[in-house]
């Protein structure tokens, strides 16, 4: 059998190597899980019979169990060694994999035995002792005789070093019996190409096999996805153990593991195969890198394998999207009539009646009772509403009865700002809520503040002229002013780095921008000067926000980690950690308790703010999110990357429920309406697409079945859902914005 | 290098040194397929950098060792401490993790009521006055270093003196009586301090209460505070050498 020919060449090469010691190698498997030295990839001590290295191995075995005092264990190894390794290695495995339930990493399906065997890592003294208390001796033998870091001189250099040259017939061996299985099986298989080549194309290159590697890839990767290409060209870029140092991505990718989900049926397909074979390279890798998330029920099609896949790590483990979200709003408050004195003359009749009652019906939320969707009012500390607020609110509602319902039929105006002269400049753009400033953070490290109203920006006076100034009359907000500094635009200097961030703050006071030398400044825009400049990200800050209610703000950047700040601390509160790439786009959810990151990774994270904790993984991208947009309602949100496409999600049950395809180039801003009924979205592509999402989330069923496994099957209807294009003229649309009133304002820079 | 056959004195279009020729391919190698033709200049330049900087450090370091020759292990140090230095990556990830777990273990601070503009202490925030008023008399003592207002001079942030976001003077303005003889004209500091008050002004400077009381006035709405010109009171602690430079900064505001 040719398994068993490959197996005797493993052999032969290894004897060479044998005593390396590849001390790194454990090293970096002591960071890969929770059970340090899982050397599970190696530890097959493939002896033939009667090689002197290999003797060497299994009495370096033997010597080990009976430190661990596993006589019996010992015994059973005396009376096998004998025998080939081959023979051994399928039952030990077997075994191994069904006993080792001790090891630290449960499978999904908790107390299926069979698929333990997709989390064991093989290995570890640590696992040992846990199973010492497992029944089957032979099961204790396997284990210990499997994964020796403590002897790792000699089977850590299996572990890693299984022949270099036989691994292309390792993979192509794999590729042929996964060609080979029924259709239905074929697509989930074929999920763990990816992953495998790269885990094989990364040993190949620590353990400086920079020839076999090269050969290796040319020959494999253009098997792989498409929407991998761009990690592939990473990839081909590192021949050398040196520059993986450099990549953190890489090392995280190679120190996490790879998620994939396949149905039973086709994991006992793939199991049995590398197991009854007998070049258990594969099956060691896979054990050591891969995290396989088992379900039971129908294979998936490739579509629905797509759709979901494309991320760094891989898809979602299912567990990752069970925690509980609050995705409702919290309740607003009520304001007091006696502040509507100067609405009277401007409220028509329907207006007077109102004023009788309390202000907060009109607002929507007429129920008293708590939604159980909605977090508490205090899970979080809020600010309390100022006067000022208070004013601003009742604005608001009197602007959002002047709201224009949109639909399908009655599609938004859109208002494009172009920003003229900014030679590719224009890093970021932000709206005040009521759409009375326009912001924009430039590569020349400027911010620059435009009044959007035909009303001036207008500085405080200084100190002294404010002494003389009557603090009791009406228009006192008038008079701080000052008129000699009135100007339409403002620029605000001190940044040392192009901003890629800019936030308003709801009560338009401050202005907040993030930038490439890793601060995040905050403005006032009362003065127009910078108030303080938050340290913490000493990496490019991508994006940041201001929090709904203001006080709070997000920040995300270079250095994988996203930071929750209050104005007043100089540190920050919370850091949300668990990205493996730079995250690229940070969104508070409208009840503030939540906040959702957009990553280079493919995927997007929503954190809860009061715990620190990752409740949702979303993965389905394939290239870096740059955008990400919250429905009003809470419930829902939109996500668009490099890859051209818009996938909306279902928050609660943390589902991809729809995917607009029609943008050719990266989606850069994306904007629901006031109501949620229209989502706009602006792309690199030149164009503003808008599509009708009460029609995408109306065709969301979700049953059980559904809800358990995350297997959603998506319609195509992206055709039906856009309701218009519209094209600028060579300009990048770079942000959104509607207004109370539900007007399109877009901004981008032109660029010829 | 092709290109002989034409005797121009310039190089023909189709010249491309080997370098640069070079450089092409490596960005090709690496993917980058859309780019301006300044980069490849750039890139080169920087490729010439890096390589020198190198190279000198490895000297150094064999001259450390007495060695007569650099070798390849002088030039590998050269390396490493260069990479720690300049090219830093970001934190691994367990690192990061560990860190937000303790992080995340506190709980979110209360918010105290009406506080008036949220921002953190006066030190870690970029209000303070970061200059001082010179009297005309150039009398000036270095003592007036003991005024700095403490400035978060780490970083980029404060050192580079880009900010000219043109204040008021309302230091003197406010010890001043009435703020008028201070002629604000926009874009400079005119300040002119009539000689009857250059001891006001004199105390006032070394003296950081003055300082304070008018940076934090209640009385003002939100945060209009003291405004920040360019950065010369952090250079003011420091040793005489930048003497020069300070007096420098005073004809500068002198005039």
């Amino acid at each position: 059998m040719a398994a068993v020919q490959d197996g005797q060449l493993n052999l032969e090469v290894e004897k060479d190597i044998k005593t390396e010691i590849t001390n790194d190698d454990s090293g970096n498997i002591n960071a890969n899980s929770s059970s340090p030295g899982s050397t599970s990839s190696g530890g097959k001590s493939k002896s033939p019979a009667g090689s002197g290295e290999d003797q060497q191995t299994l009495l370096a075995v033997l010597q080990f169990l009976k430190r661990n005092k596993l006589t019996e264990s010992v015994d059973i190894l005396r009376r096998e060694a004998g025998l080939s390794a081959d023979a051994d290695d399928s039952p030990i495995s077997e075994s191994a994999g069904a006993g080792s339930s001790g090891a630290p990493n449960v499978g999904a399906d908790g107390g299926d035995a069979n698929s333990l065997l997709s989390r064991v890592s093989i290995a570890t003294p640590a696992a040992l002792p846990a199973t010492a208390p497992l029944a089957p001796p032979k099961v204790v033998a396997a284990s210990g005789g499997e994964d020796q870091p403590d002897v790792n001189v000699v089977l850590s250099a299996y572990s890693q070093q299984g022949d270099p040259v036989l691994y292309p017939l390792y993979y192509n061996g794999l590729k042929k019996f996964i060609e080979s299985v029924l259709d239905c099986h074929r697509a989930e298989l074929s999920q763990v190409f990816y992953p495998l080549f790269v885990h094989m194309y990364l040993e190949l290159v620590y353990n400086n096999h920079e020839n076999e590697a090269k050969q290796f890839f040319e020959k494999f990767s253009g098997d792989q996805e498409c929407y991998y290409e761009e990690d592939l060209r990473i990839l081909s870029s590192m021949s050398k153990k040196e520059h993986m140092k450099g990549n953190e991505t890489m090392l995280d990718f190679r120190t996490s593991k790879f998620v994939l989900r396949i149905s039973r049926d086709s994991y006992q397909l793939l199991k049995r195969h590398l197991q009854e074979r007998q070049n258990n390279q594969i099956w060691n890798i896979i054990q050591e890198h891969l995290y396989i998330d088992i379900f039971d029920g129908m294979p998936r099609s490739k579509s629905q394998i797509d759709a979901m896949s494309g991320s760094l790590a891989g898809e979602a483990k299912r567990d990752a999207n069970k925690a509980k979200v609050f995705y409702g709003l919290l309740k607003e408050p009520e304001i007091e009539v006696p502040l509507d004195d100067e609405d009277e003359e401007a409220e028509n009749e329907e207006g007077k009646p109102k004023k009788k009652k309390p202000k907060k019906d009109s607002m929507g939320s007429k129920s008293k009772k708590q939604d159980p969707n909605a977090p508490q009012q205090t899970r979080i500390p809020l600010p309390e509403l100022k006067d000022s607020d208070k004013l601003d609110k009742i604005m608001n509602m009197k602007e959002a009865t002047k709201k224009i319902r949109l639909g399908p039929d009655n599609l938004p105006s859109i208002c494009f700002y172009s920003f003229l002269n900014a030679y590719q400049g224009l890093t970021a753009v932000d709206f005040t809520d009521d759409s009375s400033l326009i912001a924009g953070g430039f590569a020349d490290s400027t911010v620059r503040v435009w009044s959007v109203t035909p009303r001036k920006l207008r500085r405080v006076k200084s100190a002294a002229d404010l002494s003389n100034i009557d603090k009791e009359s009406d228009d006192v907000l008038e008079r701080i002013m000052d008129e000699k500094t009135a100007s339409e635009s403002k620029i605000l200097y001190g940044h040392s780095g192009p901003v890629y961030g800019i936030s308003f703050s709801p009560d338009r006071n401050y202005l907040l921008s993030s930038s490439e030398d890793g601060t995040v400044r905050l403005w006032s825009l009362q003065t127009f000067t910078c108030l303080v400049g938050y340290k913490g990200h000493n990496y490019p800050v991508w994006d940041t926000q201001f929090s709904p209610y203001g006080y709070y703000f997000i920040s995300g950047g270079h250095d994988r980690v996203a930071r929750l700040w209050a104005t007043d601390h100089y540190q920050p509160l919370r850091m949300f950690a668990g990205h493996l790439a730079d995250i690229t786009c940070t969104r508070f959810h409208p009840n503030s308790n939540y906040v959702a990151t957009g990553s280079a990774d493919r995927t997007i994270r929503l954190w809860d703010v009061l715990t620190g904790n990752c409740v949702r993984i979303l993965t389905g991208h394939k290239g870096p999110i740059h955008s990400l947009a919250f429905s009003p309602n809470g419930k829902f949100m939109a996500s668009g990357a490099t890859d051209s496409r818009v996938l909306l999600w279902d928050i609660g049950h943390g589902l991809m429920v729809g995917e607009l395809k029609g943008h050719t180039d990266t989606i850069y801003a994306l904007k629901f309406s006031r109501d949620g009924e229209i989502l706009a979205s602006g792309s690199m592509d030149n164009t503003v697409k808008l599509w009708d999402t009460l029609k995408a989330f109306d065709d969301v069923e979700l049953d059980d079945f559904t809800a358990a496994t995350g297997h959603i099957h998506l319609p195509e209807n992206s055709q039906e859902l856009l309701l218009g294009t519209y094209m600028t003229k060579s300009t990048p649309v770079i942000h959104l914005h509607f207004t109370r009133r539900n007007l399109l304002l877009a901004a981008g820079a032109y660029n010829p | 290098m092709r290109g002989k056959g034409a005797n121009v004195k310039m190089a023909s279009p189709k010249t491309v040194p080997k370098d640069a020729q070079v450089m092409i391919q490596i960005l090709k190698d690496m993917g980058i397929t859309e780019y301006e033709p300044r980069v490849i200049n750039q890139m080169l330049e920087f490729t010439y950098r890096y390589v020198t900087t190198i190279i000198e450090d490895a000297k150094i370091y064999a001259t450390h060792a007495k060695k007569n020759n650099v070798d390849a292990d002088d030039i590998r140090l050269a390396i490493q401490s260069r990479m720690d230095q300049s090219f830093t990556s970001p934190p691994p990830r367990d690192f990061l993790l560990e860190v937000a777990r303790q992080k995340n273990q506190t709980p979110l601070p209360l918010i105290k009521p009406y506080t008036g503009p949220r921002l953190p202490p006066d030190r870690y925030c970029l209000t303070a006055p970061n200059y001082r008023l010179k009297s005309i008399q150039k009398k000036m003592s270095l003592s007036a270093g003991r005024i700095t207002v403490p400035r978060l001079s780490v970083g980029a942030v404060s050192s580079r003196s880009s900010t000219p976001t043109f204040g008021t003077p309302s230091v003197q303005s406010v010890t001043t009586k009435v703020g008028t003889p201070m002629s604000l004209s926009g874009q400079r500091f005119t300040v002119q301090i009539p000689s009857s008050q250059t001891a006001a002004s004199k105390s006032s400077t070394p003296s950081t209460p003055t300082v304070q009381n008018v940076l934090i006035n209640p009385s003002l709405i939100g945060s209009k505070n003291i405004l920040i010109t360019t950065n010369m009171v952090s250079q003011n602690s420091a040793s005489e050498s930048l003497k020069r430079k300070h007096e420098d900064d005073d004809d500068y505001d002198a005039l």
